[in-house]
Parts: C-alpha cells; structure tokens; sequence
C-alpha cells in the first residue's frame, strides 16, 4: 500500500474526523505527566515525547467489570436467587500516538489472553475493537532499549499505522490489514516524495541506541540463579516494592479480581495487580511463596526475561520502553539486573 | 461447566446439603441450576473448581466428589481467610457461583492395573477423596487399594460418615491414624510418615498419592523414598493463591508452571524439577 | 581531606560491625542517583554527596529490624530516623547514624521543566556538575546551567535542619542555617486560597491519573504498615480496588491522616510518585493544623512522643469543656 503525508496543521482535521466515529486516545499534558485521554481539540496532543503511562488501559483498563450481581428472594417460599450478568462488549477506539513500544506491549498480552483453551472475551474484545497509529521515535532517551528485546524506535509489530515524523509533517504507513482502509482518509496526501525521509529517520534513531548486549542466556542465566538470594538480595536491595514498574508497564497483566458491592448487588471486577506487592500471593494460610522483595523482583524479571520467553517461542515480555526505569522512585533498572544475571551466570 | 465463551463467569448453583466435617472443615453439595449444564458437565477426578458468594469473592478447591457420582458436585471448604470463612456462613438452598473444571486431572489412565497407596493428611483427604471413590466405582480396573487417612485428633477427620465404610470393605486396605492417642479411638496411633513406614507398601507395580499439610507432604514423601517409591510415581497436589484460574492472572506460576492449569496434579519428579518456590 | 573522602573513610571504619550502610551512588545516568546498600569497601567508592542523592534512605530502616545497620542521611532524612526512634520502630542501638551538612537537593520535575524549557530532553543528560549555587546539566550536547535554589526540592526552601538533628559520625563544617523562603509553601499557599469546591476540583484533577501504585506510600518512612495497608486489605473493605479517583482520594486521605503529626515533610510521598502528583500538600496541612493544635513538630527530638500516640486529659489548645 502506497505511504500518505499529513502536515502537522491537517493533523487536528484527522483526529476531529477519527473522533466523530471512535473513541480517539491521544498523550496530553496533565499536571506534569503525559497520560492518553479522549482527543479534545483544546488540548493539544504531546507527541515529541513517550508518554508517561502507556496506553495500556485502552484496551486492558486499569479496573473494569467482569460481571454484575443481584441477590434476592423470590415467591412465598422465599427461595433466594442470584443473577449475573456480563457485558464484554467494547467501546471502538483509535490510540492515536503511543510509540511503538506502548503498542508492542500487546503482542505480549495477546499470546496469554488470546489463548485457545481460555480466550479472554473481554480482552479479545476491546483488543478487536481498537486500532493503534503509531508514531515512530525520532529521537531516543537514556532508559530507551527496545533494541534489547527484538524491538526498535520504528517497529510496527501491534500498530496498525506507523507516523513518521518527517520535515512539516508525517509519513503515514498502513501496517496492518486493520489499518489499512484509515489511509483512504481525505486529510490524508500522497506520501511518495517523504519515504525516504521517513527511512532515513527511522535509521537515525535506530542508530542512536548503539548495539545491544548479547542477552541470549537469559533465560537460562535467571533460572540459573533462582535459589541465589543473596544474588537477589543485591539486585532488591533499593527496591520500595511498590507498583510503578509494572503498572507502566505497557507488557505486565497481571490482574486481581475482587467483588466490589455493598448489601445485595455488586460487581466482580479485575482490577491491575502487581507482582511487587506481597499481597499478590499471599495464601489464606498466613504462607506466602514469595514473602520478601528479592523473592518478588526475582519472579518480575524472570517471568519477562526467562519464563514467558520459554513458553512463548523466546518472545521477551518486555517491550524495552524502559519506563520501569525511569519511574521507579528508587531508579531500580532492570536492564543491569539481566545484565547482572548474564554475568554471573558466565563467571 | 466453565463457559467456553466467558471463563470468568460462574454457573449459579444451589447448595442442597452442608456437612460439618470438623469444627473448621464444612463440606458443601451443591448442583447448576441449569439441568442442562448439569447433566452435560464432566471432569475428572482432581479437577478443581472456583466457588464464590456474591460479594464475598472466589476460591479454588477441589471436586472431592467423583466423576461417577453426579447428583450432585462436592466440596469440602477448610476455614482460614476471608473467603472461606464466609462460605461457613452458607446454608442449604443458598446461591452459590461455580467455575469449573479447572486444571488438570489425576492421570487415572496410566494408573489403571496398578496397586494404589493413597496417603492423606486432615483436609488433604479432599483431593484424594474424588480419585478414591472413583477407584472404588471402577474397582476391577485398579489392583490392590490401600487409604493411610490421618488426622491430628478424632474430631478432625473429614468425611467421618464414611469412615466405617471404608475401613470395612474387604476389597481395600485402609488404616486410620491420629497424632495422639484419644479415648475410644480404635485404629493407629501414630504420625502419618511413620505409620506408612510400617505399613511398607511395595514400590513395584505401584502409585503412591499423597495430600496434606506441607510438613506432612515432606516427611511423606521422605518416607516413600526410603521405601523406594520412584519420584514418577509418586503424585501430590498443589495449592497456590489463584484468582483466575484459567493461567492469565499471573501469581500461581512457578517459574513456567502455572498451578491452576498445569497442576494442581504433579509427579514428585515433575515437581523436582520445578524452581523452589512453594 | 574532602567530606565525602572522610564520610567514606569513617564509614569503611564502622562496615565490619555493620550489616550494610545505605546512601546513594549515581544511578542510570548522569541526572539520577540511586540508593547504595554497601557492604564492602568497593561498595563504600561508590559513595556519593551532593544535590542529586534525592531518597531518603531513612525509609529502608524499619525493614531492617533486627540487624545493626548504618545510614547516611541529610538534614531532613535525619528526622525521619528520629521520628522512627521516637515511635519505637527502630531501635537506637541497631542504627548508626552518618551525616554532613547539606546544600540541598534538586527537584528532579523542575530540572526537567528547566531543560524542556530550553529545548533538551532530561532524558538525554549525559553529565551534570555543581558548585553548590548552581546545577549545569549537559544533555544532547547542550549544557543548560540553572541556580539551585529555582531547582531545588520545596522541601529546601523551608529547611530549618541543614544539618542532621541526630548523628554518630558527622563529618565536614555544619552548614550555615537557610533562611526559609516563602516559595517553599507555595502549595499549601494555593490551595488555602481557593474555594471548597475548586479544592475538590483540584484534587480530583491531580487523582484522575493516579494509577494506585502506591510508590508514595512505599517510599514513605513512616509508612510501616505496608505489607497490612487498608489499600489493599479486603477486611476491613474500606476501599474497592475499581479505578475511580473517589477511591483514589479516600486513600491519600486516610494515608495523610495516618501521617498526622507524624510526617516529617520529606517530600518522599510526592518525589515517588510517577504521575507527579502533588499529595505532600495534604499531608503538610495536616501537620500545620497539629502545629497549632499541640505546638509540636515531628522527628526533632528523639524523646517526645508524637501528640496523637499519646492522651491528655485536657489538651492545652482543644478547649472541650469550654464548648
């Protein structure tokens, strides 16, 4: 499919128009944080840098419902009763400007929840139900590493479109079947002339974050150490064992599920969890298999760098957006640990 | 029946039947309010279920009853959280959400024509109860059936209605014991490990299954070693907190394993293998 | 010798009865420091001082009960450490206090804005240098110098203890008494000038994007409930886990109530958090309504008990019986 152009003044024009028929997420300034919210032509989007949060809620919220419930006592005999009812339905949407990490993120969910013995619906759902128009990084920051995990500042895998950013405007490519018919847009130009642009941006970028470390035993190195806690210990020491890393984190899915209702009717709702908490797997006994912070950090990054690329054909469950780095209060980094790990498993 | 389109929503039930087992052990029956579902639903022995009451939140447990006693599905509910101490709370014709089968059964195949020692502890009984009954139900196909059931004290044996049933049949083997001796008990005095030690099953031809406590499981399965019990034929099952049951929420792995719907089933060798973190 | 060659050399002197000395080293790059847990005296180089050891390291205590640990710790970060004394979390034997005087420490957001406003990404800084009155940061390529006092933490600006309320080892000159600067409760200061409802309207504005990590409890050092937090416990069920900035809110309030006239001010609550949330405002009203109430301050003196983990019959300031 032929590449488009859009210039930065007709990029409202498109987004109003998007708007009209879906939901559209764009990053807007908010008190200090990038976060995604429904376009509002008076706020202008920020997309020069990656957001604070990733756009992860778009299609996995933060807390939704996973069904109602009603309790209550029918006829003479008093019978008590009890009705649920579920609503998997999802609300469509464009994400409109996540890097591509924030939008890789999902191709580590979609492997889980898009399984075939227990799909998810609600997730299928709103997964269907949205379209992810990427823009591609221009420029790179110290905590990026993408590159890391078979990723890169242009890489289209979970987008639908990919953005550009080329001199005036945008380059904008179709990279999916999902995303193609959106270049049949009106606002849209023809893109021929900014390929090479684009290439060129793309390549700059790629370029920018210098070679990768050869993290190939990984997966072996973390299991390799699983009984190390002094090794864990080290790597923890710092950590405040809150939930930062993982709820920005555009690949961790983790969820709790709680009722939530008072006397008669409610709701179950699935709510993000996090692995760093000690709650996660506390047992109603009082045991707990990971009682302590080396214990938790432990099974964090072994599930993004050893488990889940074992069960999923070496696919990394990081996304490389280095946001876990960036804001963790204590600057925990989790590229040193699986370095670390690397290393001591070499020595 | 775990519904194919929406895994996360449970199938109404009605309890027809508490049983005080022991001052924290209540054993719940209870069937679909859905006939269809109900006469349609299969599972295998060791499979598990998640049962909630509305606005009191779910809980893994197995189906102790077995597959070939369908009125109506069991469970057996030992309090000690929020959750279980609620479902306490529950009296015969109340609601109650059922989502099951869950997880892997035991492999009843590739025991069939072996001799079966079946070694549980206190609510430990409940996983092996389902595989026992079943084994009792197919009798022919099983060899020589031997139950060690023990229990701290008299009062906490579960399913003590059944009891006298199964120490008298003359097709198994079953021995009873309690930590320390009580007035009026007739039957072994003894920790578990040590009675199954004079007990000395043979290895040969012969699967040994073992649920209970975890200080339990690990004298146990020291005692089956010494009396040269192959880690592969050695079964137990595991517990782990589960929300969801179905291998997404992520906080019953271990390193690769998921419990909820690798397990709850394991091999000793299988666990051997696994990392150490139980 | 330098303070920070002395601190190193006092503290390679007490790590063999020791299990570990927290203080901080540079971090992932040149505008991040991180807290060091050392151990040995390789550890001990890493050592830094200065404008960028932002944590407080005082946090790490509680979880260490038992084990003889020792800490490095600002001005601020030393009330902590008393106010853990004084609540009997940690106990005074099991701690060895390290201290110099402090210049301050910047407000890493405003670093961020200051660069942004001159066309650099923080994220791409490659060095930063300091003279003690101003932080230049290089990034891109680009150095962009900016006076510490227009960088620095708020907490700064109204600093009264420069120098460690309590210490073992406290090495180099004492640094000279700030003068408070009023900027320093410009937060307080807004939110007192604006209607009920506009504060609501503020609050549930910032919460919106609070994504219920709960970094800011979890880097609070008076926060030891933890692992037992109403946040998360289901009985009591005082707050449900659906994303609404109502049950958000509740939550920074019943934190900030459990804070009252136990906080410190350090500012951890609000450094923390990833959405950049202003919630040590709430916490900062409440000690200044037990400031007036009971003329007391928290984590200035190791043998005052907190006035609301204590009982008088009739309070000086709370005239009941004059209702």
């Amino acid at each position: 499919m032929a590449a488009k152009y859009i210039s930065r003044e007709k990029l409202p024009e498109w987004l109003k128009a998007l708007a009209a028929e879906r939901r559209v997420l764009v990053p807007v300034e908010e008190g200090g944080s990038v976060v995604f919210r429904a376009y509002d032509p008076a706020r202008a989007p920020v997309f020069g840098s990656d957001a604070t949060a990733p756009p992860k809620g778009a299609v996995f919220p933060a807390s939704q419902e996973l069904f109602s419930y009603a309790c209550g006592k029918e006829g003479e005999d008093a019978n008590p009763t009890l009705k649920l009812e579920a609503h998997t339905e999802a609300t469509p949407t464009v994400v409109f400007g996540s890097k591509p990490c924030g939008a890789r993120g999902f191709l580590i969910f979609d492997r889980v929840y898009m399984g075939k013995k227990y799909p998810d619906p609600y997730y299928i759902a709103a997964r269907e139900a949205t379209v992810f128009v990427t823009m591609a990084c221009d420029r790179v920051e110290n905590t990026c590493f993408c590159h890391w995990v078979g990723s890169g500042p242009a890489d289209a895998a979970g987008s639908d479109l990919l953005l550009t950013p080329v001199d005036g405007g945008y380059l904008v490519e179709a990279v999916s079947d999902k995303g193609a018919p959106f270049l049949d847009s009106p606002v849209l130009a023809d893109g021929a002339g900014k390929t090479a642009e684009a290439e060129a941006v793309k390549a700059k970028a790629r370029e920018a974050l210098g070679e990768a470390p050869d993290i190939a035993d990984a997966p072996k190195a973390l299991l390799g150490l699983f009984d190390d806690l002094e090794f864990w210990r080290d790597q923890s020491d710092k950590c405040v064992s809150c939930g930062a890393c993982t709820y920005l984190c555009p690949t961790c899915y983790c969820f709790s599920i709680t009722d939530e209702g008072a006397g008669l009717a409610g709701k179950r709702v699935r709510s993000w969890d996090a692995c760093m908490h000690f709650q996660f797997t506390l047992e109603a006994s009082g045991h707990n298999p990971r009682p302590t912070k080396a214990h938790r950090l432990k099974n964090r990054v072994g599930h993004k760098f050893s488990y889940y690329p074992t069960l999923h054909d070496g696919l990394i469950a990081c996304c490389g957006c280095g946001r876990c780095v960036k804001s963790c209060p204590v600057s925990v980094d989790i590229r040193e640990i699986v370095q670390n790990a690397v290393a001591k498993a070499k020595a | 029946m775990t519904d194919p389109f929406n895994p996360y929503l449970p199938e109404v039930a009605t309890i027809l039947e508490t049983v005080q087992e022991t001052h924290n052990i209540m054993t719940f029956r209870v069937r679909f309010d859905d006939a269809a579902k109900m006469a349609a639903f299969t599972f295998g022995p060791g499979q598990v279920g998640q049962l909630s009451a509305p606005g009191i939140g779910e809980s893994t447990f197995v189906i102790n009853s077995p597959p070939t006693r369908m009125d109506y599905l069991q469970f057996s509910v030992m309090r000690t959280g929020e959750v279980t101490g609620k479902l306490h709370n529950l009296v015969a014709g109340d609601k109650i959400g059922v989502r099951a089968p869950l997880g892997k059964p035991f492999p009843v195949e590739d025991m069939k024509g072996k001799d079966i020692v079946f070694v549980g502890g206190g609510i430990g009984m409940a996983p092996l109860r389902t595989l026992f009954l079943y084994m009792l139900d197919n009798r022919a196909d099983f060899g020589k059936i031997r139950l060690l059931y023990g229990a701290r004290s008299p009062q906490d044996m579960a399913f003590s209605s059944e009891l006298p049933e199964w120490t008298s049949r003359k097709d198994i083997e079953t021995t009873l014991t309690i930590d320390r001796d009580a007035e009026g008990w007739e039957h072994k005095v003894g920790l578990i490990p040590n009675v199954l030690l004079e007990m000395a099953p043979s290895a040969e031809n012969c699967v040994a299954i073992t649920c209970g406590p975890p200080i339990m499981i690990k004298f146990t399965l020291e005692a089956l070693k010494k009396l040269n019990f192959p880690d592969e034929q050695i079964l137990t099952t595991l517990e782990k907190r589960m929300k969801c049951g179905i291998g997404i929420c992520g906080r019953c792995n271990i390193g690769t394993s998921y419990v909820c719907v690798d397990g709850p089933v394991y091999t000793y060798a299988q666990l051997k293998a696994l990392p150490n973190e139980l | 010798m330098s303070r920070l060659e002395e601190l190193k050399t006092r503290i390679r002197e007490a790590l063999p009865g020791l299990e570990c000395v927290i203080g901080w080293q540079q971090g992932y790059d040149a505008l991040h420091n991180t807290p060091l847990f050392m151990r040995s005296d390789a550890d001990v180089d890493k050592l830094t001082w200065g404008v960028l050891n932002v944590h407080n390291p005082a946090v790490y205590l509680p979880t260490m009960a038992g084990k003889k640990v020792g800490v490095v710790v600002k001005g601020c970060d030393s009330r902590s450490v008393v106010e853990l004394l004084q609540e009997k979390l940690i106990d005074r034997d099991n701690v060895v206090i390290f201290a110099a005087g402090c210049d301050g420490v910047v407000d890493l957001t405003k670093v961020k804005a200051k660069l942004a406003a001159a066309g650099v990404s923080a994220g791409n800084a490659e060095k930063v240098a300091t003279d003690g009155k101003t932080v230049s940061v290089t990034a891109g390529g680009q150095t962009v110098a900016m006076p510490l006092a227009e960088v620095c933490a708020d907490k700064c600006l109204r600093c009264q203890f420069p120098n460690a309320v309590l210490a073992d080892v406290f090495v180099g000159d004492p640094a000279p008494q700030p003068t408070p600067n009023p900027t320093g409760n410009a937060d307080l200061d807004a939110l007192d000038a604006m209607s009920v409802d506009d504060r609501m309207a503020f609050w549930r504005y910032h919460m919106d994007r609070c994504i219920r990590c709960y970094a800011c409890r979890n880097a609070c050092p008076m926060c030891v409930c933890r692992d037992h937090c109403i946040a998360q416990s289901r009985e009591p069920h005082w707050l449900s886990q659906e994303d609404s900035v109502t049950e958000k809110l509740m939550f920074q309030v019943v934190h900030a109530m459990h804070l009252a006239g136990r906080c410190t001010e350090c500012g951890e609550c609000q450094r923390a958090c990833p959405m950049d949330i202003p919630v040590l405002a709430l916490k900062k009203h409440l000690n200044r309504t037990i400031h007036d109430l009971f003329n007391y301050q928290a984590g200035v003196d190791v043998a005052a008990i907190p006035p609301l983990l204590q009982f008088k019959l009739e309070e000086d300031n709370i005239k009941e019986r004059g209702w």
